[in-house]
């Protein structure tokens, strides 16, 4: 195909509509066109680097040795691509009958953020930032080895986002790669505006509690995990990557376990995962206790929590649920409220879950406790999407307690613990123990 | 030898406190109890070594895989059919032991069908599980368990209510002649290592297996057997001890936490044990469909182009469990596991002879490939 009849091809592509700029640059002997979108390019660059050049220039030939020399420069390969590229921000030279692509795009989301979903107090306080090559170059500048590939596709029928898969081609696990790399290729969604979109699209499954993926806004959790052989998945538009296969620590882990000293490391690991227990397992176990053997408490504990509950006119069930639904609304309002109007929220929420409800009647002095340490022990959980999860298991574990008491719930846990290591995240279990002195073992999957 | 090895043998020691070997073995305390224990750990340790080391010369591959190549059909077949069937009655018996248990500790208002039908459904489709994540589950629930239970049993020796006196007056009992049925009750701590079998599957490579892991699980069977015997003598005295149904039950319930949130022990080991007997049921049932399907081929049934097989002996086990939780009462279920420990006594070391024969014919057949 001919340079003419494809430029004709693209002025019918983006006929009626008023995007496409065609300039034409004429002087001395020179002839130059410029094809380009204005609302996606650097003007001032383009000025800069095309058409001052142009007018400085001796001849066509000397222009067309610069043209050809500068970092921006990209060969035309198909229409398509031509295409592609100038709604991509790219600005199309015409010499003679020579196609020249520049990339002359204008990103204004191209700043770091800093972190807003993982906080730490330790470690590095910026993210990534909503666009992909700036990210893929903070990668990059953290991440100096040779191996360090990126794959791109383009995802989305309408949107047609670039999303980059990013891994170490020497650490990386093959058969986890294929996987991910024929499931991507594989999804046909109109539009994905985010990463955590793929999370849904690349697990094969229509109804999963887990999250198969885990999501991270921070450069040196990205690199941890392909210093660990994961494969990272990125968007452009979008401050967060994927990192896959996970298991369930990977979920209860921050960064910040490997910055601090040892032994407040696994102090806070204690606490998180005595936090997961007590989220998971206090509802169910204040209805189990309460509602069907009350003689597994000391006397004492048994006669204070029958004493707080007198007045109640619910059963336990009813009373857990009534507070904990309060609580979810609660928290699902103050994420996603204005912030203007969250401190009402807050407010009024505190009202309806601090005494008023106990001077009621509504509900037990020890319910509200429950029900605040509950909530606490949720937040504890540092990776959000996990504590997504678990707030659904709660409530499963408090349905079963409360149909079958104590033994369910402790049956319940089992099952749950059974469920999580029977599922798989791209073919690896998703919980199990490792061994790590056993270097075998980490790479065997066994049958 | 593999940790998740030693998973397998230790739920069997560690689970028979709440199955009826403690009833057996303290109903014949003046008729040969401990020299029936004694026995059963000379000839324990034998059958584990015997069968541990048979299964290390074919690393991954299970019985029925072996039984395959070197036996016949009309006998393979019914074989492993019978396996089968074994290996869901040991399931069944922790099953309805511990329905038993919480209805008459825990939950006593709870239907019992009710109770059965939570632990088989919760129990069911873990059997399903490939043969790897029912290792990784049993890791998992045993470390979360293990722990209470390893302090249940150092609060019952440390407890100023156990009587060294009634100790040594059973230990006086040991020159009685062996009984049968002590001794296939005790005998069956030792059978966890069956399960290889089929868990022999997960064990691709060779492991050692000398001296060294022979003593190890000799010393911790003698410890877990001891306790099953002497604590309850130690809590409840020696001369009326073969009249308790459930003798570690009330052992525990003896016991009391000073200063925790739960004062009683026995729901922390109601609690805990319930851990150990989803395990134990789960082990004894993932081995048991695995037999199925063997002998079914129950892979390979299709209905409407959805592989249906392998849930097929699900109704089965839920309905015949359920059937057998209505009918039995304590005293038909201690007989029934007596019986059912007494055949296996019989038949487990019998099956040495059947992997002399399968080993011999293995050599021939490696021998045929290599000429």
């Amino acid at each position: 195909m001919s340079s003419q009849e494809m430029l004709r091809w693209i002025n019918e592509q983006f006929k009626g509509t008023n995007q496409l700029t065609e300039k034409t640059l004429d002087y001395e002997n020179k002839y130059i066109v410029l094809f380009y979108v204005k609302s996606m390019i650097d003007k001032a660059l383009l000025q800069k680097i095309i058409i001052k050049p142009f007018f400085e220039m001796a001849n066509e030939h000397q222009l067309r040795s610069y043209l050809l020399a500068l970092p921006q420069f990209q060969k035309v390969e198909s229409k398509e691509q031509l295409l592609f590229e100038i709604t991509n921000g790219y600005t199309l030279v015409v010499i003679q009958d020579d196609l020249f692509l520049f990339d002359l795009k204008l990103s204004k989301n191209d700043q770091v953020n800093t972190t807003t979903v993982e906080t730490t107090i330790h470690g590095s306080q910026l993210a990534l930032s909503d666009n992909l090559l700036t990210n893929i170059n903070v990668i990059r500048s953290t991440y100096h080895e040779p191996s360090l590939v990126t794959e791109f596709f383009t995802k989305g029928g309408a949107n047609k986002q670039k999303v980059a898969m990013i891994y170490d081609k020497e650490k990386v696990n093959k058969d986890v790669l294929n996987i991910i790399r024929k499931r991507l290729q594989s999804v046909d969604k109109q539009v994905i505006s985010a990463t955590t979109q793929l999370n849904n699209f690349l697990n094969n499954k229509r109804f999963s509690l887990f999250p198969q993926m885990i999501m991270t806004e921070r450069p040196d959790r990205i690199i941890y995990n392909i210093a660990g052989g994961k494969v990272i998945l990125l968007e452009d538009g979008n401050p967060q990557s994927l990192a896959a296969p996970v298991v369930f620590f990977d979920f209860m882990t921050t960064m910040e376990d490997n910055y601090h000293t040892l032994l407040v490391s696994i102090f806070l690991k204690t606490l998180r995962y005595v936090g997961l227990f007590i989220s998971l397992l206090l509802p169910g176990l204040y209805v189990g206790v309460t509602s069907y053997s009350p003689e597994v408490f000391r006397t004492e504990l048994a006669l204070t929590v029958a004493g707080s509950r007198i007045g109640v006119p619910f059963s336990s069930f009813v009373e857990v649920l009534f507070m904990l639904f309060f609580m979810e609304l609660l928290l699902e309002a103050s994420i996603r409220l204005p912030k203007v109007v969250s401190a009402t929220a807050t407010t009024v929420g505190g009202l309806i879950l601090g005494t008023a409800v106990t001077e009621a009647s509504l509900s037990s002095n020890i319910m509200v406790i429950i029900v605040s340490a509950v909530a606490i022990s949720t937040f504890v959980i540092p990776v959000n999407e996990m504590a997504f999860s678990i707030r659904i298991v709660r409530f499963l574990l408090l349905v079963i307690a409360s149909l079958f008491g104590l033994a369910g719930l402790a049956l319940g846990l089992f099952v749950l613990i059974m469920y999580l290591v029977s599922i798989s995240s791209f073919g690896e279990p998703y919980l199990r123990f490792y061994n790590f002195q056993k270097q075998k073992e980490r790479t065997e999957e066994h049958i | 030898m593999s940790r998740f090895y030693y998973y397998l043998i230790l739920v069997n020691m560690v689970s028979n406190i709440i199955a009826s070997v403690p009833v057996i073995l303290l109903y014949f305390h003046k008729e040969g109890a401990i020299s029936s224990m004694i026995l059963s750990v000379v000839v324990g340790t034998i059958i584990i070594t015997v069968y541990t080391r048979f299964f290390n010369n074919f690393p991954g591959m299970t019985l029925p895989e072996l039984l395959q190549k070197t036996t016949a059909k009309w006998f393979y077949n019914p074989f492993i059919f019978l396996l089968g069937i074994l290996w869901f009655i040991a399931g069944m018996i922790t099953l309805i032991t511990f329905s038993f248990l919480l209805i008459r500790y825990l939950t006593p208002e709870t239907p019992i069908t009710q109770i059965s039908l939570v632990l088989t459904i919760s129990v069911i489709f873990g059997c399903l599980m490939k043969t790897n994540r029912v290792l990784y589950t049993i890791e998992i629930i045993l470390i979360l368990t293990f722990p209470l239970i390893f302090y249940i049993y150092l609060a019952a020796y440390s407890s100023k209510n156990l009587r060294w006196d009634f100790v040594k007056d059973a230990v006086l009992y040991f020159n009685q002649l062996p009984s049968f049925y002590a001794f296939s009750a005790s005998f069956f701590l030792f059978l966890g290592v069956a399960n290889m079998f089929i868990f022999n599957r997960f064990f691709t490579i060779k492991q050692k297996f000398g001296l060294k892991q022979i003593v190890f699980i000799m010393v911790t069977s003698t410890f877990a057997l001891s306790t099953t015997y002497f604590i309850p003598i130690g809590f409840n005295g020696f001369e009326h001890i073969k009249d308790f149904i459930y003798p570690w039950i009330s052992t525990s319930d003896s016991i009391r936490m000073k200063y925790f949130i739960i004062e009683r022990v026995l729901f922390i080991f109601l609690l805990f044990y319930l851990g150990i007997a989803f395990l134990s049921i789960l082990i004894h049932w993932h081995v048991s469909i695995e037999f199925f399907k063997f002998v079914f081929h129950l892979e390979k049934i299709k209905w409407k182009g959805v592989k249906i097989g392998i849930f097929l002996p699900l109704p089965f086990f839920i309905g015949i469990s359920t059937y057998f939780v209505k009918r039995l009462d304590e005293y038909q279920l201690v007989r029934l596991s007596g019986i059912f420990y007494n055949s296996l006594s019989i038949l487990f070391p019998l099956m040495i002879i059947l992997f002399l024969f399968i080993k011999r014919r293995m050599k021939y057949a490696k021998n045929n490939e290599q000429n």
